[in-house]
């Protein structure tokens, strides 16, 4: 079985993207990685694209964007998990080159959320659980799903409004430093606090918004990576999992089962323990999600999470820092595009290419943890320089 | 940004399912009349809700409906302030879920309780109601 690096990485600017269509949004980021990575188009086997959809004119995102491109030949298809979308192309982009059917292998995520008013979007979003049992009759948004865990935490482990808040205040301190992120501001405590409760106890600024963007990575195997590039970041551990689509059929509201499980499965892989990860993106849809995955990650023990973000144990310099390219929350969320930005994210800290953002890298382990839904997918990937 | 130009599409899209409950058809029947059942499979006895033809735990399809049981502890709960925009006339309202004795739980809203006294543990007991078009549901209210 052959080794998977990351060989090129590519990144639009992600927010609201009214001067491009989903052709033109993606090409910015695969023209990118295909540059970086200094391969012919031609050579790409597997183009996988990571779209959830339904917020666009197009019905068939990958052949599209694939034209646009000039990538129409390859294998490709869309893939769907969801918010962890995007993860779920990389994988399998991993997958054809591990298999041997291809030498290289690209992911693109994308996503135009913003082409249809945003009560349509948030319709849409809010049916992504059971529809018939959840949705018909009771109006579930995306927010109420994760407000559920919310409220389950503070009451059984006292975690606080304000420690929410602290979360969006540290994705918007290093959202600042990124000149692709939605928002570049920093944000105060009490602004955070004292915004608008969108489904309590998440405010507005628990939330991250919608979001048009798209990412893109060249994957290859071993031989032709070490070619390409004298830093090739590889792919140590692939781990996935998965929930129920009823939130009344989970045994707890604390964390996410699906995501302990694909944790555990990317670590046995990559034969890492969380204590060697020196950098990671938590899938940070909304604050109480980041503070969950510091627990379902084993970055701190169950319970323990506002204690990791009140200490800063999650800012460079910290124990572990987490989101520095901003988080869902200040960088934007476009839906499939996030996981590939995520993996783009990881691959440039291990480079050393984040600039004002730069983790200290000790051990040259980073680890992307994407989450599609509540909990109902999960994938945790880690990557490594050596 | 938004004064870039766009093609306002003229090929609008209207969705609206005619989703099948056939195999769930007593349940509907029996709420209809103020009653919640649900499935259990008479190969493992597995009781499942929402309720399910065939079972998720054996893959048996031979199941019976049982008594679903109205007495309920909160175990979470949201105050949904923002709605979709097909629940636009529905103001704001309080989605829970709550653990029934059998260990089964269900998410429903949470009706005729202040939101300030809402607090996980607390009693609750289900209720059928009509809804509109002949289309019942099931709430939660206190005990």
């Amino acid at each position: 079985m052959s080794r998977v690096a990351v060989v090129g990485v590519g990144h639009s600017r992600f927010g609201r993207r009214t001067d491009v269509n989903l052709g033109e949004l993606a090409f910015e980021s695969i023209k990118q990685a295909v540059d970086d990575a200094g391969v012919d188009r031609g050579d790409i086997g597997n183009v996988v694209v990571g779209s959830a959809g339904g917020w666009y004119e197009e019905s068939l995102p990958a052949v599209v964007v694939g034209e646009y491109a000039g990538l129409s030949g390859a294998g490709t298809m869309r893939v769907e998990a969801a918010c962890a979308s995007g993860s779920a192309a990389v994988k399998a982009a991993y997958n054809s080159i591990v298999s041997g059917e291809t030498d290289v292998a690209m992911a693109v995520g994308v996503e135009k959320m913003t082409e249809v008013d945003t009560p349509t979007s948030v319709e849409l979003i809010g049916r992504a659980g059971s529809y018939m049992w959840e949705f018909e009759n009771y109006g579930m948004t995306f927010p109420a799903y994760y407000a559920l865990y919310a409220v389950a935490h503070m009451n059984r482990f006292g975690t606080t409004e304000e420690d929410l808040s602290r979360v969006s205040v540290k994705a918007h301190h290093y959202g600042a430093m990124n000149p692709l992120a939605q928002f570049q501001k920093e944000i105060t405590l009490e602004k955070a606090l004292s915004s608008q409760v969108v489904s309590w106890p998440l405010k507005l600024y628990d939330a991250c918004p919608l979001s048009d963007g798209s990412a893109a990575v060249v994957l290859a195997a071993e031989e032709t990576a070490k070619k390409l590039t004298d830093t090739p970041i590889w792919i140590r551990g692939v781990g996935y999992s998965s929930d129920t689509a009823n939130l009344s059929r989970r045994d707890d509201y604390v964390g996410l089962r699906a995501a302990v499980r694909a944790a555990a499965n990317a670590y046995a892989m990559a034969k890492v323990s969380p204590g060697d990860i020196d950098v990671a993106t938590a899938h940070d849809c909304f604050t109480i999600a980041e503070l969950m995955a510091y627990e379902d990650l084993g970055f701190c023990k169950k319970g323990e999470a506002a204690k990791m973000i009140r200490e800063g144990q999650t800012e460079v310099g910290g124990k572990i820092p987490v989101n520095l390219d901003g988080g869902l929350k200040a960088k934007g969320h476009p839906i499939g595009a996030t996981g590939v930005s995520m993996a783009v994210e990881i691959t440039k800290q291990l480079r050393g290419e984040a600039g004002r953002r730069q983790a200290n890298i000790r051990n040259g382990v980073g680890l992307v943890h994407n989450i599609g839904g509540t909990g109902h997918y999960a994938y945790v990937t880690i990557l490594s320089r050596g | 940004m938004d004064e870039n130009p766009y093609l306002h599409s003229r090929r609008a899209l209207h969705l609206r399912f005619d989703i099948p409950i056939l195999k769930t058809k007593e349940f509907w029947d029996m709420l209809r009349q103020g009653k919640l059942v649900t499935t259990k499979c008479l190969k493992c006895g597995n009781v499942s809700f929402p309720p399910q033809a065939d079972c998720p735990k054996c893959m048996g399809s031979e199941s019976e409906w049982v008594d679903l049981g109205t007495d309920a502890t909160l175990v979470t709960f949201t105050h949904v302030k923002i709605t979709p925009a097909s629940f636009a006339e529905d103001g704001t309202y309080t989605i829970a879920i709550a653990q029934l004795k059998s260990g089964l739980k269900v998410l429903a809203w949470l009706e005729g309780v202040g939101a300030e006294t809402v607090k996980p543990g607390m009693g609750l007991r289900i209720e059928a109601r009509a809804g509109t078009g002949g289309s019942p549901y099931y709430v939660f209210v206190p005990a």
